[in-house]
């Protein structure tokens, strides 16, 4: 029976092995925090707009070069230029130069007529026939100017507007064969770039983060006054990668480390060291091919978390060695089917608490849970099938194992004494006072483990370019293209007003570049009428006949206009077919103030079609929403817990209970004076800590008086606390919360435990 | 290598002669603050056979703007100043106003004219190859070929030609259609009346 477990385990060994072969060729990592974020299932199709909008930028990177007159800007552009060319292999620039532009405009000429502005509509609307000829006389006869067209095909020069209009939507403007902009006490230049390669590439270095680097120190060292500001997702990316490269390989083998030199010092012997080792590395293999299986992709996150696994997964090897110590090679089997009982229970309760945590619909944390329990099973198969068939030779008693099995003896235990009695009622209202204090706080930027020099980056070159935010937009919904355009117009009217108001700068919408038809039938007839008489009037003061020009017949439509080479700008927010709606996103411009956030929510009330997206606020409602709904699992598992407990243990099941609610209660108090604040990812660490937490006691209680199981709970705490502890130096906010809590309360139970011994001589069954 | 060193030294040579043709020209510009005078538009325009006449005055202020009050066929005035082009209808009604601290085309045109209107040599050959030859004793005659591609989508080339002030400026627009505006009875006085004071600040 053994032999056939064994056999079977070492078929699944080896097909996890080549599935890790195959997967670290391929590599499908991924570091975008996007994929983090929770799914909206009541509306996937905001969730497609929040995406394609990041997908968009995903490899362009931004950079605005300025100094205190043009001139400089000029040279400190041709600079960070030079640098960022000799990165040939790594980045190409992704500049919309001015043919770009005269395609553009060469696109839209035939339907010059169908496309007015707001403004124009209005005018042309009132404007009387000696208005009109007089205008269109004098534009006739002005001294030369930029004409984008012939006179007879725009005799009111509506065209400029027009292209002034849709250039207004960024404060870049062409100058010199550059796109230049003014703001903040300088002159910049913009530049746009694209990322060659994907940043994922783990341990290849920040390679697109050095160039920008390179090019930011080349400004500033020959442009006296001279800045560098870039943005984009590559150098978000590469952040990320860097730091949990880092992260892995400071908690993985800080931990991993730590753990086989507890085992050496214990053991005294090579055998343990490699066959806990092997069931460590068994548990990371299984969990990241379970992982790739399960979600095709794996995240550089899920890897941060998963090599904390570490520490609590040797701990099935630990009580196998500390049982085993000093006794004949021939008990083996015994020693493992004795030990049988409290492992399982142990490893249920962990894998119970990890699956707990993909109850969130976070992505990221789904991962991080089936990682983590498909880690922590595979190692406690590699020990139960494997260990007593590997090991084979003597395993003597050490001194350092002696001495600590027997310290168990020396350990308090609690007992109805005064002292213990007023030390509890100090801790009751030193805990009571703490969880009072304790405050909640749920915003989204303990997401975020981005280095504060990218985010400030990226604020001012938001600030500047006046860039639309991808976290607020409004999404606009129809049964057809026309329907979408239309009540996209209707959205506008409404904006224009807040616009007017100076709420904020401005709106980018697809209807701006591609009106509804019935718009441009309307400004078709508009236009045709008001330039009619502008023409007669011309041909009447000057004795000629000029003609109006001919405009296309046809309308623009959709489908000619985004295979057309104007889309290129807009293409983005144009959804098209989600289900069985259409869809399209109007983006928001200058929107500083959160406070107006309520304003344009209100826009939405009433306009058909028409939903207002904060992804800001909704992922803030689902981390608070998550909180709640995780602090009360926790209770219900602490009740599941404590039954099943009571199952195997009867009336002594609470010295295996109380100490991890004691640890739970503790850990909060102590964030609670910290003034640390309560999230999600606190109250995560606490459920896994109520998985894990028991384990301890249920070993003491398995084995009663009995040193290898104060031993094996010992190196199991301390093994634990490093790998938890070290998670607690992660940059992520999130990931370091959770170490956090998971930290203290592993150190408090852990101390406490012991405490709620059983009495020498008594047994549970 | 020879070729190479040889249009090397003929390029040289070309600026050279450049730089000294520019010198002249500037040295027979009268160097005036403010110069006012008449003038006479022939625009000819795609879709009409006969040029566009149009006459009028002007004003120009180095510091301050360009006036342009077209007198004939019809009454229009053009108001150009650093930061902004406005232009109305004699009979009130049409009108638009531009400011080129949001446009740096604009403000690329405002540059320009000015610096045709006053003969600003200097600041043309920033955009513009310059050729040309003295004429006589007092005259002088360039052709500028825009460099810059900005320029180069408007204008094919310019012909300026004067003596100690600018005479006579011919714009051919790369579109097509093209001007040829000549200047007479130029001044230097008067300084600006309270209207026209009025109309530059803005």
């Amino acid at each position: 029976m053994a032999n056939k477990l064994a056999i079977f385990w070492a078929l699944v060994v080896l097909a996890v092995g080549v599935h890790q072969v195959q997967f670290w060729r391929s590599a499908r990592l991924d570091t975008d925090v996007l994929a983090l974020l929770p799914e909206d299932e009541q509306a996937p199709e905001v969730d497609a707009a929040t995406r394609k909008l990041a997908d968009d930028a995903g490899r362009q990177v931004v950079l605005l070069v300025g100094a205190q007159d043009w001139p400089s800007a000029q040279r400190a552009a041709d600079e960070a230029t030079r640098v960022l060319s000799g990165a040939a292999d790594l980045l190409e620039p992704a500049m919309v130069d001015t043919s770009a532009l005269d395609q553009a405009v060469d696109f839209y000429r035939p339907y010059r007529d169908r496309l007015l502005t707001p403004a124009q509509r209005q005018w042309l609307a009132r404007a009387t026939a000696d208005e009109l000829g007089g205008t269109a006389l004098m534009k006739l006869y002005q001294p030369a100017g930029a004409q984008l067209t012939d006179w007879n095909a725009d005799p009111l020069g509506l065209w400029q507007d027009w292209w002034q209009a849709r250039a207004a939507e960024t404060s870049a403007r062409p100058r010199d064969g550059r796109m230049w902009l003014s703001g903040e006490g300088r002159e910049w230049v913009l530049l746009m770039w694209k990322s060659k390669v994907s940043a994922f590439a783990l341990g290849d270095g920040s390679r697109v983060t050095a160039t920008v680097e390179q090019a930011r120190a080349k400004v500033e060292a020959t442009v006296p006054g001279g800045r560098l500001v870039a943005a984009g997702v590559p150098l978000y990316a590469e952040a990320a990668a860097a730091q949990a490269s880092w992260e892995m390989s400071t908690i993985g083998f800080g931990s991993l480390a730590a753990v086989l030199i507890l085992v050496w010092l214990t053991f005294r012997s090579l055998r343990p060291i490699v066959l806990v080792g092997l069931s460590l590395t068994l548990g990371c293999a299984v969990a990241l091919s379970v992982t790739a299986l399960v979600f095709e992709r794996v995240h550089l996150l899920t890897l941060v978390f998963g090599s904390s696994l570490v520490g609590v997964a040797e701990d099935y090897g630990f009580h196998y060695f500390a049982a085993r110590q000093g006794k004949a090679p021939s008990e083996r089997g015994p020693v493992m089917r004795s030990l049988l009982p409290g492992m399982v229970l142990a490893l249920v309760t962990s894998v119970v608490a990890y699956l707990a945590l993909g109850v969130a619909p976070f992505p990221g944390l789904r991962q991080m849970a089936v990682f983590s329990a498909a880690g922590l099973t595979a190692a406690f198969l590699t020990v139960v099938c494997w260990f007593p068939s590997l090991d084979t030779g003597a395993l003597p008693v050490t001194s350092f194992s002696e001495r600590f099995s027997a310290s168990i003896t020396r350990w308090p235990r609690i007992a109805s004494t005064k002292g213990w009695w007023l030390s509890g009622a100090v801790l009751t209202v030193l805990v009571a006072v703490g969880i009072w204090k304790l405050e909640p706080r749920d915003d989204l930027r303990q997401l975020q483990g981005a280095p504060a020099n990218l985010i400030a980056d990226q604020r001012e070159l938001g600030r500047l370019l006046g860039l639309p935010s991808p976290a607020q937009f409004f999404l606009v919904q129809g049964d057809s293209d026309e329907q979408v355009l239309a009540r996209e117009a209707a959205l506008k009217t409404k904006l224009d007003a807040l616009v007017a108001q100076k709420v904020f700068a401005g709106y980018r919408a697809v209807s701006d570049w591609l009106p509804s038809e019935a718009q441009q039938r309307e400004d078709a007839a508009l236009s045709a009428r008001a330039e009619a008489l502008a023409v007669a009037a011309v041909s009447a003061s000057t004795g000629e006949a000029p003609t109006r020009a001919a405009f296309s017949p046809e309308p623009l439509t959709p489908s000619h206009f985004l295979s057309g080479p104007a889309a290129g700008a807009i293409r983005q927010q144009w959804l098209g077919t989600l289900g069985k709606a259409r869809y399209s996103v109007l983006m928001l411009r200058g929107l500083n103030d959160p406070k107006v956030l309520p304003r344009l929510e209100e826009v939405a009330h009433g306009l058909e079609g028409i939903r207002w997206v904060d992804k800001t606020a909704e992922i803030s409602g689902l981390l608070s929403r998550y909180r709640r709904i995780m602090g009360g699992l926790i209770v219900a598992g602490y009740i599941a817990v404590l039954l099943t407990l009571v199952a195997r243990f009867g009336r002594q099941a609470w010295r295996a209970w109380v100490p991890s609610v004691l640890g739970t209660l503790l850990t909060l108090a102590i964030f609670g004076w910290a003034g640390a604040p309560l999230q999600l990812f606190t109250v995560l660490g606490l459920v896994l800590l109520l998985g894990m937490g028991v384990d301890y006691g249920i070993f003491l209680l398995e084995h009663p008086g009995d040193g290898s199981a104060w031993l094996a709970v010992a190196l199991a705490g301390v093994s634990t606390l490093l790998s938890f502890g070290l998670l607690g130096l992660s940059a992520t906010p999130a990931l370091r919360s959770f170490g956090l809590a998971m930290l203290l309360g592993e150190v408090t139970i852990w101390i406490l435990t012991p405490c709620f011994r059983l009495p020498p001589g008594k047994a549970t069954h | 290598m020879k070729p190479f060193l040889v249009l090397m030294l003929s390029l040289l040579s070309v600026s050279a002669h450049a730089a000294d043709l520019v010198k002249d020209v500037r040295a027979r510009l009268v160097d005036a603050p403010l110069v006012r005078g008449q003038f006479e538009q022939k625009k000819t325009v795609a879709g009409f056979k006969k040029p566009l006449v149009s006459r009028g005055d002007f004003l120009l202020a180095r510091d301050q703007g360009v006036l342009w009050n077209t007198r004939k066929p019809f009454a229009s005035t053009l108001t150009l100043t650093r930061k902004s082009l406005s232009a109305e209808q004699g009979t009130g009604g049409a009108a638009y106003h531009l400011d080129s601290t949001k446009e740096p085309a604009l403000a690329a045109v405002n540059e320009l004219l000015f610096a045709l209107l006053s003969g600003d040599v200097a600041s043309l050959q920033k955009r513009f190859k310059v050729e040309g030859a003295l004429v006589g004793a007092e005259g002088w005659k360039l052709e500028l070929t825009p460099t810059d591609a900005g320029l180069a989508r408007v204008f094919k080339h310019i012909h300026l030609e004067g003596d100690g002030y600018v005479r006579q400026v011919q714009l051919d627009e790369t579109r097509g259609d093209s001007s040829v505006i000549t200047f007479e009875q130029l001044a230097q006085t008067p300084p600006p009346d309270a209207t026209e004071a009025e109309r530059l600040g803005k």
